[in-house]
């Protein structure tokens, strides 16, 4: 498709990347699982078993989390999110302008019309969620709706519905349980492995037996342990900065107009009003940063958005 | 085992033809639904019209030309079917519009009525989602046309009915926001 093409084509890569992350997330549950095990197992028998069965059986059970986290959190994801955010559904008949201006960027997709929610607070921002095609929800605050006018709404409205048809909302909550569940599972990894030293240090005459190689291998898992979360974190970071210029680009090809947007992020960078009780966990999940302040700046590498000064130094060169 | 391959191949070559197929048969459906979204949104708009221009009639007490012309355009755009024929009347029913909703904002006590300040807002979004669902219907005329004269399809996607389509325009040439003159 000509002009579709970006979108659609990043819908079909968020997919496959999502079902590269949920296999890769499980085959790395199920082998940290069989490290424990097996660690376990061979200091409790004194020797290194060929195959160990606890192992196979803690690997079992890691695979089994995995899939049972995400599964729960795709199918209750966007339900958990809105509760937390306190979103309310609206009509059309309470705010009939952001809910044309919803309907115009549904058309422009060619999607489904998602279902509209207002947040009943002064700050400016607004968040799209949805794990399934065409069952997704825009959110926008009370302030935003005050504030912005046609063209601005618009183009916050074509962002979030831009993260909707890119299906960034369904990866996101993925990328969400990988990172999760290896801080989870490094921090069973490591307890683990002191609890394997403590064990080891009250038979000492025993762990000289052990060649040197399974302390090597303990010394490995513990510096993976200690670093992988923070990996981790970086990663699902960066990727959350590249899906926002990515839902940039693509709101300025829904409604061929970026000034709506630049003009729109101004705002929301100049008049960053306190947003009471938001919360970190859906931080990522709006247009601008709710929890970050321009006083008490993040690492660039730990921030789940870009600069807003970049995001509208990269609209002007989409030619505004 | 010479047959065996030649089978293999043929069977291949079948199954990429019923992939070609099925491919311009999906292109072609969307960009049909396309266009019945557009029909949807000028159906709109054009019942929209009359009532705006009966409620700025009731608030300024007379007729105006650009009441007149809005209503001529109107009549013109029903009367018009397919892309071919409702593109130029539509964007000359769009520059009429224009003209109307320049009528409202120049008058303080139109842009005060309630009633008004709704059919506003309604033309507006009307005449936003025409162009966005004009955008995407020429996106999927464009993609059909693609799969259409590509090959393999472009020796057969004539005789197996694959029409061209024609993309929906509105001419550009006639947008110039008119002159609202207070008499």
């Amino acid at each position: 498709m000509a002009a579709t093409t970006d979108f659609v084509a990043a819908q079909k890569v968020n997919r496959r990347n999502t079902l590269v992350l949920l296999a890769v997330l499980t085959a790395l549950a199920a082998l940290v699982g069989y490290l424990i095990g097996w660690l376990v197992e061979s200091e409790s028998a004194g020797e290194v078993p060929a195959l160990s069965a606890a192992g196979v059986a803690v690997a079992g059970m890691m695979a089994a989390v995995s899939i049972g986290w995400s599964a729960l959190s795709l199918a209750l994801g966007d339900r958990l999110v809105l509760a937390l955010a306190n979103a309310k559904p609206i009509d059309k008949a309470d705010a009939p302008q952001l809910y044309n201006v919803v309907e115009e960027m549904a058309i422009a997709a060619g999607m489904p019309m998602p279902r509209v929610m207002v947040l009943e607070t002064d700050a400016l921002n607004a968040f799209a969620t949805g794990t399934r095609v065409g069952k997704g929800t825009i959110a926008v605050t009370r302030g935003l709706l005050d504030t912005l006018d046609r063209d601005e709404l618009q183009g916050v409205v074509a962002h979030e519905t831009a993260h909707l048809a890119n299906l960034d909302t369904r990866y996101m909550v993925v990328v969400g349980v990988t990172v999760g569940l290896i801080a989870l599972v490094c921090d069973v990894l490591l307890r683990s492995l002191s609890w394997g030293r403590l064990g080891r240090t009250t038979r000492t005459g025993s762990s000289d037996r052990k060649g040197g190689g399974q302390a090597l291998l303990i010394v490995l898992l513990l510096v993976v342990a200690i670093l992988a979360p923070l990996a981790a974190k970086a990663v699902q970071m960066a990727v959350s900065r590249q899906r926002e210029y990515l839902a940039d680009a693509t709101s300025v090809q829904f409604t061929r107009n970026p000034n709506g947007l630049i003009s729109a992020l101004q705002k929301l960078a100049d008049r960053a009003a306190p947003f009471p009780g938001v919360s970190r966990a859906t931080q990522h999940l709006f247009i601008v940063n709710p929890v970050q302040t321009v006083t008490s700046r993040t690492p660039a590498l730990l921030a789940t958005h870009p600069e807003i000064a970049d995001r509208i130094a990269r609209l002007r060169n989409l030619g505004a | 085992m010479g047959f065996w391959i030649f089978l293999g191949i043929v069977a291949a070559v079948a199954l990429w033809l019923v992939a070609v197929y099925n491919g311009l048969v999906a292109a072609r459906n969307q960009a049909q639904t396309a266009w019945s979204q557009i029909d949807v949104q000028l159906k709109r708009r054009h019942d929209l019209i009359p009532n705006l221009v009966q409620v700025v009639k009731d608030a300024m007490g007379y007729e105006q030309e650009t009441l007149t012309k809005v209503v001529q355009a109107r009549n013109a755009a029903v009367a018009a079917s397919g892309p071919a024929q409702a593109g130029p009347a539509e964007a000359a029913l769009t520059v009429a519009t224009r003209g109307l909703l320049g009528l409202v904002e120049s008058y303080p006590q139109l842009k005060a009525n309630d009633n008004i300040r709704q059919l506003q807002e309604e033309l507006t979004t009307t005449e936003n989602k025409i162009a966005f669902a004009r955008q995407f219907y020429n996106d999927s005329v464009n993609a059909y046309d693609n799969r259409r004269q590509s090959f393999p399809a472009v020796l057969a996607a004539a005789s197996l009915g694959f029409a061209p389509i024609p993309l929906f325009n509105m001419p550009e040439a006639e947008r110039e926001v008119p002159k609202v003159a207070l008499r």
